[in-house]
């Protein structure tokens, strides 16, 4: 067979599959722009549906889908004459280069005219370049390496805190434990997981841990998709630390916190960032094991104030399980989104853009997060995002810290207990 | 032949059907104001030459590789590091990573080349992890701030021809059809020289190879040279394309198997990449699309399932099927020279095992 | 001086698991001359065969094999004589040597996304009275199931060998690994002994799944993590041989674990690859090949 014969075959085939994909992009180029002018509001939500990371995917969706539902059952966007919330979700399968293609597509064909998402940090990352090259405004609720709101972009907004304000907030939180009790931790481990997000919690924790006159004693990056964590829990033992640093997601952190109760390395307290230590399947399959364990992240069941009990009541009632970290961060962004579009009065990316910069939001469902306002800085990140610092007590995520949203039933108990000493 | 007799022929089927296909390949940003599907376009045409790069030596030396990520992944960082510390332009760039990323390549199949079997494929998973974990847990060497895990974006140029930088996806789509037309006439040449033949008998039979006199090591080693350095010229485009690179996105193991698939299901000759990037492409664009969010995983799935069928039904690949599918059409459509094939039923005989 | 005594016995127990695991891989190769890629995925099928079982009807992890060895056994038999072996014998016709590789990818593709499907990107751990069982010498501190995953493992490979040894159908499988034309004309079908290394290889991967439940996660990944520790230790041992899986497996466990002291864990994990590439420079047929 000549190879010009299987060159023309080749183009044949080249053809008939360009053809079918300008088909396609006919079909959906034209009608969402019609269907917009009818009042919908498309936003694009980018996240991690499929691969290790799924379940935290999985997570913040449904606190985007419970928001989205409520806010459109209320009367939708009454500045867009009722207009109601569409998410179009797609999925970065955790990838970095998925999620840049998929960020575009959600852009280009789906014609949205916000994008949220994408919960990891390496996927954000660049997809809010993306989002930055066509001017579509992006929500980030949940990823929190600093640099994302460091490179001048004008249509990223952080309603979360960036890394840097988890890490001192773990120091600050070990500092007033010592002074309180007494004990103050001296020797301090870092134990984290290899990607991006554990890299950059590790590197800010190697300056504020010294700033607060505290050794590390223990640097421990281990791959996140280990076989066996026990050389790693063997080193924390060997380092005997008073207070112990994770940045895991949720296989990990499962591995960590039962091999260390089994092993009996008693602390002060060991605190996790989020992720995995916040994950609810972290909760069920440590059982005991994760007791007295402290957590600092964004929102806990048990955060003071109003419409926090009856949103976690709602969610628990649709999917079964409490809202978590992200899932309330998810949520309370489409608030934040709401409102911008109620004061923006168009659905167009640049008039979204101008009213989110000037969000200043101290009502509505946005509130069930322990901040007292949503306000953007010329950065983009909210400047009053805040923090808290659960501790798992009778198998419940109590917060302990701040004072301002402690829980008043509970007080954080500092040193933990030791392992042999517990029932 | 003279220009009227082409365009006397362009009354063919068979001519003015590949014609059309050329022009629409050319024209194919023009056809749709939708950039995402210019962005699957390019995406195709950026599998199809990695595909074709990986094909010189699984294809046509018979050495499977599950490790090529590695060699798109060195060819991108190299580039971008000369980008970012020395501003030296990524074309110069391109030629710099490929030719670092071939020498990795000899480096890597010297020693398995001597063995048989799976060694290879082995020794480039292993190869590949390797690449891998070393960057993404290295911060820093000397000077230079690999970024880890983290990976590196790429400045904005605007754009600008000098920095391979574009507002548009048209000059993307137009320097990845430039490179894969490059591509199939590196491949061409190669299939029809002296040293495409022992690849191919080597690929056959490495014994009986040997015993005509053929030097196997050296052949697979200058495959192995031209297939990473194509990989590395992918890679720096994938660089400047995505602008931004990152262990986690272009070293992984899946991104291997996606370049290995392309070239496996298409088949080993010249235009079976060309042809598995064209169809599995899009299909993944599309289960993903279609499917991704609401059963997860199944995508996957059905990737795997076509693997497992042209596997077993179609074992050189789909390429001598859609031949013969369209040689019959060409007959129907009245095309003198194929009339043969309107009653063929089966293909006339497998290419000899395809992959080996 | 403590630790180091803990991370090296640590290091010998999953090193035997490890060997476990990648016993099965080796016969395969061994027998069919196949690499086996979908291995890892495999092993996430019986870890959730034996987690549901488990779970849901309270079974203890250890005695599970019962009733999912047999089980298994006939899935693996089938899947041997329906999906593969048919590409297996055109490859034996034609020449050749990847199709079947090829196709264990795409088993791998459709089996880790089919769990995915059914059960969910959610981690799985059975918490069982044993999981948090210690042992305590001096300050030595030493986890039950995996003392139990380790010592059993070591006697599970050693009855394989045997088998493989002084039976029949041992004696059977390894002729068919060395000469399947000569077996053939003995008048033994040697397709049917591929099905039995292929159930063979599910046997012991039920096995590690029941010994590793108590302590480690089910996810539709989890087998992934251990299928490339696999390749690494059968090329290590050398590929065909099981005490060379055996071997390789105290080696990459002891690496893995005793490293790690040193070392970051991630450096440990890049040792791994590098011994692995330097054996391959080396020593191309493994520490215990032939030839």
């Amino acid at each position: 067979m000549s190879s010009k014969k299987v060159i023309s075959l080749v183009l044949i085939v080249m053809l008939m599959g360009m053809l079918a994909l300008t088909g396609c992009s006919g079909n959906k180029g034209e009608a969402p722009n019609a269907d917009t002018a009818v009042g919908e509001v498309k936003v694009g939500v980018l996240l991690p549906l499929s691969g290790p990371v799924a379940p935290i995917g999985v997570t913040s969706q449904r606190g985007y889908e419970l928001a989205v539902e409520e806010i459109n059952a209320a009367g939708g966007i009454k500045a867009l004459g009722g207009a109601k919330i569409k998410l179009i979700t797609a999925d970065s399968r955790g990838d970095a280069k998925i999620g840049m293609s998929e960020a575009e597509r959600l852009i280009q064909s789906d014609k949205v005219t916000v994008m949220t998402g994408a919960y990891q940090s390496a996927v954000t990352y660049p997809s809010t370049q993306v989002a930055e090259k066509y001017k579509i405004p992006y929500i980030v609720p949940s990823a929190v390496k600093d640099e994302i709101t460091q490179r001048g972009f004008k249509y990223t907004f952080r309603t979360c805190p960036p890394m840097g304000w988890y890490t001192k907030a773990q120091v600050d939180f070990a500092v007033e434990m010592g002074k309180k009790t007494g004990k103050p931790a001296k020797r301090v481990a870092l134990v984290y997981e290899n990607t991006d997000w554990g890299q950059s919690a590790a590197t800010a924790w190697k300056v504020d841990v010294p700033k607060a006159g505290m050794e590390i004693v223990l640097d421990a990056p281990y791959p996140a998709t280990s076989s066996d964590l026990t050389p790693v829990i063997l080193k924390i033992k060997q380092a005997n630390p008073d207070f112990i640093l994770f940045t895991s997601y949720t296989s990990d952190a499962i591995l960590l916190t039962n091999g260390i109760a089994q092993m009996k390395i008693n602390s002060y307290g060991m605190a996790g960032g989020g992720g995995g230590h916040a994950d609810p399947e972290y909760m069920k399959n440590t059982g005991k094991n994760s007791e007295y364990h402290y957590d600092l992240c964004e929102w806990s069941t048990d955060v003071g104030k109003p419409g926090v009990k009856e949103t976690n009541d709602k969610f628990k009632a649709k999917y079964g399980v409490d809202m978590n970290g992200e899932s309330a961060n998810c949520y309370a962004s489409m608030y934040v989104l709401a409102d911008a579009l109620e004061r923006a009065g168009a659905n167009d990316p640049e008039k979204i853009r101008e009213a989110l910069s000037k969000t200043n939001l101290s009502t509505t469902n946005a509130m069930i997060m322990p901040n007292t306002s949503v306000q953007f800085d010329e950065t983009g990140q909210n400047i009053n995002a805040s923090l808290i610092m659960i501790q798992v007590r009778d198998g419940q995520r109590v917060t302990v810290w701040p004072e301002s949203a402690k829980n008043p039933d509970f007080e954080a108990v500092w040193p933990v207990p030791k392992f042999e000493d517990r029932k | 032949m003279n220009e009227k007799n082409i365009i006397a022929k362009l009354r063919y089927p068979s001519y003015y059907i590949p014609a059309l296909a050329i022009l629409i390949l050319i024209f194919f940003p023009f056809l749709t104001n939708n950039e995402y599907i210019v962005q699957v376009g390019i995406m195709v045409l950026l599998f199809a030459v990695m595909g074709s790069g990986w094909n010189i030596i699984a294809g046509f030396g018979g050495q499977l590789s599950l490790g090529h990520a590695a060699f798109v992944g060195i060819g991108a960082y190299v580039s971008t590091l000369l980008f970012v510390y020395l501003d030296l332009t990524p074309w110069i760039g391109m030629l710099v990573g490929a030719v670092v990323s071939a020498i990795f390549g000899v480096i890597v199949g010297y020693p398995c080349f001597k063995l048989k079997g799976a060694y290879y494929a082995l020794a480039t998973i292993a190869y590949g992890e390797l690449v891998r974990i070393f960057i993404q847990n290295t911060n820093q060497i000397g000077p230079i701030d690999l970024k880890g895990a983290q990976g590196i974006l790429l400045p904005i140029k605007g754009h600008s021809w000098f920095w391979f930088q574009f507002d548009t996806k048209a000059p993307y789509y137009y320097i990845a059809l430039v490179m894969m037309f490059l591509a199939i006439l590196l491949c061409y040449k190669i299939k029809n020289s002296k040293f495409g033949y022992y690849l191919a008998a080597i690929g056959d039979n490495q014994d009986a190879a040997a015993s005509l006199g053929v030097d196997s090591s050296r052949m697979k080693v200058y495959a192995a040279a031209i297939s990473s350095f194509v990989m590395g010229i992918a890679g720096t485009f994938y660089a400047q394309f995505l602008l931004y690179i990152g262990p986690q996105s272009l070293l992984v193991d899946t991104f291997s198997t996606e370049i290995a698939l392309v070239g496996i299901i298409g088949g080993a000759e010249v235009m079976g990449p060309i042809i598995g990037a064209f169809l599995l492409t899009p299909i993944s664009e599309a289960t993903r699309i279609l499917l991704g969010g609401r059963f997860i995983g199944v995508h996957l799935v059905v990737y795997g399932a076509i693997l497992m069928a042209v596997i077993t039904y179609a074992p050189s690949g789909i390429l001598p099927y859609l031949k013969k599918v369209y040689y019959k059409f060409l007959a129907l459509l009245g095309d003198p020279q194929y009339q043969d094939y309107r009653t063929i039923k089966a293909p006339a005989k497998g290419l000899g095992g395809g992959i080996k | 001086m403590g630790t180091m005594t803990e991370a090296t016995i640590n290091g010998l127990f999953m090193g035997s698991l490890y060997g476990l695991i990648a016993v099965g891989l080796s016969l395969v190769f061994g027998v069919m001359k196949v690499v086996n890629f979908a291995h890892g995925s495999l092993l996430t099928i019986c870890m959730y065969a034996v987690y549901y079982l488990v779970m849901k009807a309270n079974w203890n992890s250890y005695l599970t094999p019962i009733l999912v060895v047999p089980l298994l056994f006939i899935f693996g038999y089938v899947v041997q004589s329906k999906i593969i072996n048919p590409v297996l014998k055109r490859e034996f016709e034609l020449g050749g040597g990847h199709a079947v590789i090829l196709l264990t990818v795409g088993m791998m593709l459709v089996m880790e996304n089919l769990c995915l499907l059914f059960f969910g990107a959610y981690y799985k751990v059975a918490q069982v009275p044993i999981s948090s069982l210690t042992l305590n010498i001096g300050n030595i501190v030493i986890s039950v199931p995996r003392m139990i995953a380790g010592i059993v493992s070591v006697i599970l490979i050693f009855l394989l060998y045997a088998f493989l040894n002084k039976t029949d159908m041992g004696k059977a499988i390894r002729a068919t690994g060395q000469d399947r034309e000569a077996v053939r004309l003995m008048g033994i079908n040697d397709f049917k002994i591929y099905n039995i290394s292929f159930g063979i290889c599910f046997i012991m991967l039920t096995l590690a799944a029941a010994l590793m439940i108590p302590m480690y996660y089910v996810h539709p990944s989890a087998g992934k993590i251990f299928e490339l520790r696999s390749f690494v230790i059968v090329v290590l041992g050398g590929l065909g041989s099981l005490n060379g899986a055996f071997l390789g497996g105290i080696i990459i466990g002891l690496i893995e674990s005793v490293t790690a002291q040193f070392l970051s864990a991630t450096t440990a994990e890049f040792l791994i690859f590098l011994v692995f590439i330097l054996v391959l420079l080396l020593k191309p047929n493994g520490l215990l090949g032939k030839k």
